[in-house]
C-alpha cells in the first residue's frame, strides 16, 4: 500500500468553489476562472508516494505547490478530491482526529523555519511532543535525541535567534523528527539558506533518510535540488502537475517545452546516471578496440573498457575514461555482470539539448523507459 | 436647512434607557462602586509611608534601586502635600477602570483578531468611543449612574477601551503567520495556539496597550472630578474653580507622580512577563556599563517577601489604628445625627461656600457625618435630583436658576429662602467716572477692550446677561462676554483694580467684593435684571422626611446681610482650603447662632428609637396591585392616619419591593404570601427583613367555575369536558409561581394537560373575562385564590383538589424592614395583633371593587362605618 495517495485534488479560493471545480472538470481554464474572481490553486492533482520515498514537488512560485502540500496534512481542506494516508481518507476526518494525525503521524518543516522565538532550542524541538502530551522528562529526552540526529547536540539551552539560518533549520528538522512521524512535509525548507549550507543540508537529509527511511514530500522551486533529493518528481505549473517521473525522465524526455526550458540549466552530467544513458551491449559488438582487435562478446568489452561503473554512477565520472579510449565504458551490476555500455557518442548526445521523443535514438528511448519503470 | 433633531432623539433614547434599564444601571453601579470601595479600602489601609515603601519595593524589583528610591520619594511627596487620600482615590479609580477595561478589551481584541467581520464592526465603534470628547460621556453617565465615582469610572472605561482592544488585536495579528501554521501543523488546538503561541508573542504589544489604558485613565481623572469623582481630579477641579494655583500645582504634580510610576511599572512589567523582552533586557544589561548599584534588582522572591512583610505591618497597623475616632458620645442629646451621612453639594460661589461650610460645621456639631463636594451647576442639580446629593444652599430663585428648577422641580424639595432679596448687576470700579448706568456703557467699548469679564457660562446670570441685558441696552454688538469662572472674574477684577484699568464685571449682592473694592453697581433703568432672587435651600425629594430635624432646621434658617458678608469676609481672609476653620472662627464671634439655627429638643416624647416620637418619621408602605393587598394597605393607611401617622404609599412589583425593603427604603407591606409563593424572595432577602406575623390564612389557590356549571365540582370532573370550556383555563400573569404550578403540576396530575391550555393573561384580564362569561352564563374555568372578592361577587365553585396538587396554602404575612420594630415599636405591636377574617376581607375587597380604582380610601371609610370599632380593635390606644 502506498503511504500517501492524492486523488484528483482540487483547491479553489474564492466564491462558489464547487462550481469552479465543475467548470474546471468541464475544461474551462484557470484564466477564465480568474476573471470571475476565483483562483484555482491546485487542479486535478493525483500521485502516490511509497514508504521510504522522497517525493519532490517542483514548480515556480504561484504554481500551487505549497497549497498542494497543505492539503496533504489537512491545513487546507481540498475543494474536491481525496488524500489517503496509509489508506485513511484525511478529508473525511473530524477536526480533532485530524489534529491527532498531525500531531503523531505527519510533521512539517517550514521555509522560514517557524521556530517559536519564546522557546529555547530544546523546547522548540520538543513542541510536537508537548502537544501530544508526552511527559516532560521523556519529551526532553526524545527532543535531545532528535537534536543529536541533526547535529545540534549541546545547543539545547540556546535560543533560536542565537543560531545561524542553517542551524535554525536543523532545529526545525529536529522538531519534525522528534515526533516520530512517518511522513515529513518539507515546504521549501532549504530555500532560505545560502547555497553552501543548502548543499550541506541536502546531504544531511539524504544521510538521515538512509538511516530513518521516512516518507518525505519535499517542495522546491530549484530543479537541481529536486534532482538531487527526489526519488520521484512532480513538476507543477499553474496548479497542474505537468510531469511526474524520475529525475532522468524529466531531463531526458520532458513532457513539454515548459519542463524542457526548466531543465536547461540543470547540470545534467551530475544528474544523469550511467544506467540511464547506457546502450545495449550489442551496439559495440563488432567495433574495434584500441589495440585493433574486434570486440565479439561481453567479456571482450569488459576486458577492453577504460572503466567499469555501476548504473548509479553520475555520467560526469565517465568523461575522463571516455576521453582516453575509443571503447565504450562498461556498466555492470554488483556481481560484475555487464548490463550495458556507454559509448563516447552517446555521452555527447545526452548532454546536448533535450530531445523530443521523436528525435531520441530508438534504443536510448527504450532504455530510458526501462529506468523510469514505465 | 432642515433641522435634524439628532440631539432630541438621543435625549429620548437616554430617557427610555433610564426608565427601562434602570436595574441594569443599578447593577453596574453597585458592581463598580463595590469594586471601588473594596480596592480603596485596601489601598488606604496602610499608613502612607508604609504604602510608599511597598510601591518602592515593587519599583526596585521591576526597575532597580534608583527607581525604588524615586518612587518612595514621589509618594512621600504626595503625602507631604496632604493629598494622600485623594491620590489613593485616584489610584483606585484608575485601577478599577483598568481592570474592567482589560476584562472587556482583551477578549474583544482576541475576538477581533480572529474574525474579520468582528474587526470591521468594532473598528468604527472604537473610533467613535475614542474621538467623542470624553466629557460628553459624563452627561448620560450622570443621568444613568448619578454623580460620584461611578460615572467617572464608566467614562474612563469607554475612553480607555479602544487602545486596549486595538493593541490586543494588533499584537495577535502581528504574530508571524508561519508560526501559527507551524503550531497547527503539529496538531495544536486553536485554544492552545492562542495560549501558547499567539498570546505570549503578542504580550509586549498587549502590555503596551495596558500601559495606554492606564495613561488614558489617569488623563480622565480630572474630568471625573467634575462629576464628583473626587480624588486628585476633584482637587484639580476645585483649584480651577478657585483659581488656586498652589493647590492646582500640588494636585497636578501628584497626578504626574502617579502617572510616571504606573507608566514605568507597567512597561517594566511588560518586559518581565514577556519571555522575549526579558531576554532582550538581560542582553542589554550584560553589555551596559555605568553604576551597577543603581540598576541592582532584587530577586523576585526577595521583592515579594519585602512587599508581603510591609503589607503585613500595614495591615496590622490598620487594624490597631482604626479605633481612634469615636469622639462624639452616642448618648449626647445633641448627637441627633448619630453618625448619619449627609451629603452636600455646592457651586464655588462665595455665598454658597459660606453657607455650605456653615451647615457642614453645624451638622457635624449635631453628630452628622457631612460630605461636601464642589460641582458644576448642572451636575449639582442632576446629582440632587438623582438622590446622590442631599441638599445645597445656593439656589437663586425664581430667576437665576429658573431653568434648573423648571427641569428638576419634580424631584427636588424647596426648603425656602434663607436670604433675600438679592440683586444681580454689572459693576465697574468707581475710578471709571462716567459710567453709572448700563446705558452709559454704550460707545465705551474701547475703554473696556470690548469685553465683559464674565463668570461660569452655565451660570444663570451669564444667560441673563447675554440674552437680555446686552441686547436690551444695545450693547451686544459692542461687548463680548468672556466666559470664565467666578474666581477668575474676581482675580481679573483684582488685577485691573490694582492697575486702575477700566473693567466691567457681572456681580451680585451680597458680595464681599463690594467691601473689598470700591465699585459702582450700574443702574438698570429698564429693569431687565428682573426682581431680586431669594437664595433658596433645595434638597432631594424626601430629604426632610428622612431627616426631619435637619429639614426643620433648614426651613427655619435665615441669615442677615451682615451675618453673610462677615462670614464671607472671614472665609476670604482664611483662604481656600480653610473654609471650615473660618466658619469656626466666625461661630466663636457669633456664639448664639448655632443653637438658634440647630435647636436641640429638650425632651422628646420617648417612644421610638433615638428618643423621638415614631410618628415623626413617615412610614413608607409598599403595595402590590392585588385585591387583598389594596384592601389591607388602604385599611391601615386610614387607621394609622387617624392615629397621627404619616403614610407614604408606593406601588411595587414583588421583586423590586423585596429589594427596596431589604435596603431599608420601604418600611412595611402586608402581602407576603409565605411560606410558598414568595419563597424565593424570602430566602434571598429574609435575613434583611422582619416577619411581623400573619394576618390572614390559610389562603388557597384553586381553579374555579361559576356555579351554573353544574356537573363540575372537582378538578377531576374537568376531564373530558374541554369542549365545554373551549379547551382553556383562563390564567393570570405568566411567570408567576402560581401559573407555573398550574401548568407544570396541577394539570398533569389530573391528566388535563393535553385537553386544556392555560391562557396567559393578567389578574384584571382574567376577572374581566370571568365577568363577561358570567353575564352570558358561558362555562368558564379560571385560576383564582382565596381570599378573593370574586367569591362574594359571583356564585363560584372552588374545584376540589383531592390530590393536593396545588400544595398547601400560604398565609398572608406582614413584612417589614429589619429596623422596623426598633423604629416603630407601637406599630409593630399593632401589626402583630392584626387579623382579618375571610368575611371581613372579602367584604372590604368587594367594597373597593364597587367604588372602583382611585376611590380606595372612600371605600375603606364606607366599610369601616359598616364595621364600627374596627379601628380601635386594630390600633388600640
Amino acid at each position: 500500500m502506498s503511504r500517501l495517495q492524492a486523488e484528483h485534488l482540487y483547491k479553489v479560493f474564492g466564491r462558489r468553489p464547487d462550481q469552479a471545480v465543475q467548470k474546471l472538470r468541464g475544461g474551462t481554464d484557470r484564466d477564465a476562472l480568474r476573471a470571475d474572481g476565483t483562483t484555482a490553486a491546485v487542479i486535478d492533482a493525483s500521485f502516490t508516494v511509497e514508504p521510504g520515498q522522497i517525493f519532490v514537488v517542483m514548480g515556480l512560485s504561484g504554481s500551487g505547490k505549497s497549497t498542494l502540500l497543505r492539503m496533504l496534512n489537512g491545513l487546507l481542506e481540498p475543494t474536491s478530491g481525496q488524500v489517503l494516508f496509509d489508506g485513511q481518507d484525511l478529508t473525511a476526518l473530524s477536526p480533532a482526529e485530524l489534529r491527532h494525525v498531525r500531531s503523531t503521524k505527519i510533521s512539517m518543516v517550514f521555509q522560514h523555519f517557524a521556530l517559536f522565538p519564546h522557546r529555547s532550542v530544546l523546547e522548540n524541538a520538543a513542541y510536537g511532543l508537548e502537544v501530544q502530551g508526552v511527559p516532560r522528562a521523556e519529551r526532553n529526552r526524545r527532543a535531545t535525541e532528535a537534536l543529536e540526529l541533526t547535529g545540534l547536540a549541546g545547543w539545547e539551552k540556546s535560543w533560536p535567534d542565537e543560531l545561524s539560518g542553517g542551524m535554525q533549520q536543523r532545529v526545525g528538522l529536529a522538531r519534525a523528527l522528534a515526533t516520530d512521524a512517518d511522513l515529513l512535509l518539507m515546504d521549501e525548507s532549504f530555500s532560505a539558506l545560502d547555497p553552501l549550507i543548502r548543499r550541506d543540508m541536502q546531504d544531511q537529509l539524504l544521510e538521515l533518510q538512509k538511516r530513518l527511511k521516512k516518507t518525505i514530500v519535499f517542495i522546491t522551486h530549484d530543479l537541481n535540488e529536486a534532482m538531487r533529493l527526489g526519488d520521484r518528481i512532480a513538476v507543477m505549473r499553474d496548479g497542474e502537475i505537468v510531469q511526474l517521473g524520475t529525475a532522468e525522465d524529466i531531463l531526458v524526455t520532458p513532457a513539454n517545452d515548459y519542463v524542457a526550458s526548466f531543465t536547461q540549466d540543470v547540470d545534467r552530467a551530475r544528474v544523469l546516471t550511467a544506467g540511464a544513458v547506457m546502450a545495449e551491449t550489442d551496439t559495440v559488438i563488432g567495433t574495434l578496440c584500441d589495440k585493433g582487435t574486434e570486440i565479439r562478446s561481453a567479456d571482450d568489452v569488459l576486458r577492453a573498457t577504460p572503466a567499469t561503473v555501476t548504473e548509479s554512477t553520475p555520467i560526469i565520472e565517465l568523461f575522463t575514461p571516455c576521453s582516453q579510449s575509443r571503447v565504450a565504458v562498461a556498466v555492470t551490476d554488483d556481481k560484475g555482470k555487464l548490463l550495458g555500455v556507454v559509448p563516447r557518442e552517446r555521452l555527447l548526445a545526452v548532454l546536448g539539448e533535450p530531445m523530443t521523443p521523436a528525435q531520441a535514438p530508438q534504443d536510448a528511448a527504450t532504455s530510458l523507459k526501462k529506468v523510469a519503470g514505465v | 436647512m432642515f433641522r435634524l433633531h439628532l440631539g432630541d432623539w438621543v435625549d429620548s433614547a437616554v430617557d427610555w434607557l433610564q426608565t427601562h434599564l434602570a436595574w441594569l444601571f443599578d447593577f453596574i453601579s453597585s458592581v463598580v462602586s463595590g469594586m471601588f470601595d473594596g480596592i480603596a479600602a485596601v489601598l488606604s489601609a496602610p499608613a502612607p509611608l508604609l504604602f510608599a515603601g511597598i510601591v518602592a519595593v515593587i519599583a526596585w524589583w521591576l526597575r532597580g534601586l534608583l527607581a525604588g528610591i524615586l518612587a518612595f520619594a514621589g509618594f512621600a511627596l504626595i503625602d507631604s502635600v496632604e493629598l494622600w487620600d485623594e491620590a489613593m482615590d485616584t489610584l483606585t479609580l484608575v485601577l478599577v477602570a483598568t481592570i474592567v477595561t482589560l476584562v472587556l478589551a482583551v477578549p474583544l481584541g482576541i475576538w477581533a483578531s480572529r474574525s474579520k467581520t468582528v474587526s470591521a464592526v468594532i473598528r468604527p465603534v472604537l473610533d467613535f468611543m475614542q474621538t467623542m470628547p470624553a466629557m460628553v460621556y459624563l452627561i448620560p453617565g450622570v443621568i444613568f449612574f448619578g454623580v460620584g465615582v461611578v460615572p467617572g469610572i464608566i467614562a474612563t472605561i469607554i475612553f480607555a477601551l479602544p487602545p486596549g482592544v486595538r493593541m490586543t488585536e494588533l499584537g495577535i495579528r502581528q504574530v508571524d503567520g508561519e508560526l501559527v501554521e507551524a503550531a497547527e501543523a503539529f496538531g495544536t488546538t486553536s485554544r492552545n495556539t492562542l495560549l501558547r503561541v499567539q498570546l505570549p508573542l503578542a504580550l509586549p504589544t498587549i502590555m503596551a496597550g495596558i500601559n495606554q489604558v492606564i495613561m488614558l485613565g489617569l488623563s480622565m481623572v480630572v474630568i471625573a472630578g467634575m462629576v464628583g469623582g473626587g480624588g486628585l481630579g476633584g482637587s484639580v477641579y476645585r483649584a480651577i474653580g478657585n483659581v488656586d494655583v498652589g493647590l492646582g500645582f500640588e494636585a497636578g504634580v501628584s497626578i504626574v507622580i502617579l502617572a510616571m510610576y504606573l507608566d514605568r511599572m507597567t512597561s517594566a512589567l511588560g518586559r518581565e512577563v514577556s519571555p522575549l523582552a526579558r531576554r532582550a533586557l538581560a542582553k542589554a544589561q550584560s553589555m551596559g556599563g555605568g553604576l551597577k548599584i543603581w540598576h541592582h534588582r532584587p530577586q523576585p522572591v526577595v521583592a515579594v517577601a519585602g512587599v508581603v512583610a510591609l503589607a503585613l505591618v500595614a495591615g496590622g497597623m490598620g487594624v490597631f489604628g482604626s479605633s481612634d475616632d469615636e469622639s462624639t458620645a452616642a448618648s449626647d442629646p445633641a448627637n441627633i445625627g448619630a453618625g448619619k451621612k449627609v451629603s452636600m453639594g455646592y457651586i464655588p460661589w462665595d455665598e454658597g461656600i459660606a453657607s455650605t461650610f456653615l451647615w457642614k460645621e453645624l451638622l457635624e456639631r449635631r453628630g452628622f457625618e457631612v460630605d461636601v463636594k464642589q460641582y458644576e451647576a448642572g451636575a449639582l442639580y442632576t446629582g440632587m435630583a438623582g438622590g446622590q446629593i442631599d441638599f445645597e444652599t445656593d439656589s437663586w430663585l425664581p430667576v437665576t436658576h429658573a431653568s434648573y428648577w423648571k427641569k428638576y422641580k419634580d424631584r427636588l424639595d424647596d426648603m425656602g429662602s434663607w436670604y433675600g432679596p438679592t440683586s444681580l448687576e454689572l459693576a465697574v470700579p468707581t475710578y471709571v467716572k462716567d459710567v453709572k448706568s448700563l446705558a452709559d456703557l454704550k460707545g465705551k467699548a474701547s475703554d473696556f477692550k470690548g469685553r465683559i469679564v464674565g463668570i461660569e457660562p452655565s451660570a444663570g446670570e451669564t444667560g441673563l446677561l447675554k440674552d437680555k441685558i446686552l441686547p436690551g441696552y444695545g450693547l451686544d454688538k459692542e461687548y463680548k462676554v468672556v466666559d470664565g469662572s467666578t474666581p477668575s472674574m474676581l482675580a481679573e477684577l483684582k488685577r485691573a483694580y490694582a492697575k486702575k484699568e477700566p473693567i466691567v464685571v457681572p456681580l451680585w449682592s451680597p458680595h464681599w467684593a463690594y467691601n473689598q473694592f470700591e465699585l459702582t453697581k450700574l443702574k438698570d433703568p429698564k429693569n431687565l435684571w428682573g426682581k431680586g432672587d431669594g437664595i433658596h435651600t433645595l434638597s432631594r425629594k424626601g430629604f426632610a422626611e428622612d431627616n426631619p430635624e435637619v429639614g426643620k432646621w433648614l426651613e427655619d434658617f435665615k441669615m442677615s446681610e451682615d451675618q453673610l458678608t462677615s462670614l464671607e469676609a472671614q472665609i476670604q481672609k482664611s483662604g481656600s482650603g480653610k473654609e471650615q476653620e473660618a466658619v469656626r472662627t466666625w461661630l466663636k464671634a457669633n456664639p448664639d447662632v448655632a443653637d438658634k439655627w440647630t435647636p436641640v429638643k429638650k425632651s422628646a416624647p420617648a417612644k421610638g428609637a433615638n428618643g423621638k416620637d415614631e410618628r415623626d418619621r413617615a412610614v413608607e408602605m409598599a403595595w402590590f396591585p392585588w385585591e387583598e393587598d389594596i384592601a389591607a394597605t388602604y385599611l391601615w393607611k386610614a387607621v394609622l392616619e387617624e392615629r397621627g401617622y404619616k403614610i407614604n404609599l408606593k406601588q411595587f412589583e414583588v421583586g423590586p419591593m423585596y429589594t427596596a425593603m431589604s435596603r431599608g427604603q420601604i418600611d412595611v407591606q402586608f402581602d407576603g404570601w409565605l411560606p410558598f409563593t414568595q419563597k424565593n424572595y424570602w430566602s434571598k432577602y429574609g435575613s434583611e427583613l422582619t416577619d411581623i406575623g400573619s394576618w390572614y390564612g390559610p389562603t388557597s389557590i384553586e381553579v374555579a367555575v361559576p356555579d351554573y356549571v353544574k356537573d363540575v365540582k372537582s378538578l377531576a370532573d374537568l376531564k373530558g369536558k374541554s369542549s365545554k370550556f373551549k379547551g382553556r383555563i383562563v390564567g393570570i400573569e405568566p411567570g408567576t409561581a402560581t401559573m407555573e404550578n398550574l401548568k407544570k403540576n396541577v394539570l398533569p396530575a389530573y391528566g388535563l394537560d393535553d385537553e386544556y391550555k392555560v391562557v396567559d393573561s393578567s389578574t384584571p384580564g382574567m376577572l374581566a373575562e370571568l365577568k363577561r362569561a358570567y353575564a352570558k352564563k358561558e362555562p368558564i374555568a379560571v385560576l383564582l385564590w382565596t381570599p378573593h372578592w370574586a367569591y362574594s361577587e359571583y356564585g363560584m365553585t372552588k374545584l376540589q383538589d383531592p390530590k393536593k396538587a396545588f400544595g398547601e396554602g400560604d398565609r398572608l404575612h406582614t413584612i417589614a424592614s429589619k429596623e422596623f420594630p426598633e423604629n416603630y415599636p407601637q406599630l409593630t405591636k399593632w401589626f402583630k395583633d392584626f387579623k382579618l377574617s375571610e368575611k371581613q376581607l372579602a367584604g372590604l375587597e368587594n367594597q373597593i371593587q364597587k367604588l372602583g380604582t382611585g376611590h380606595e380610601e372612600e371605600a375603606v371609610k364606607a366599610w369601616m362605618e359598616k364595621n364600627p370599632g374596627i379601628a380601635d380593635k386594630m390600633a388600640p390606644q
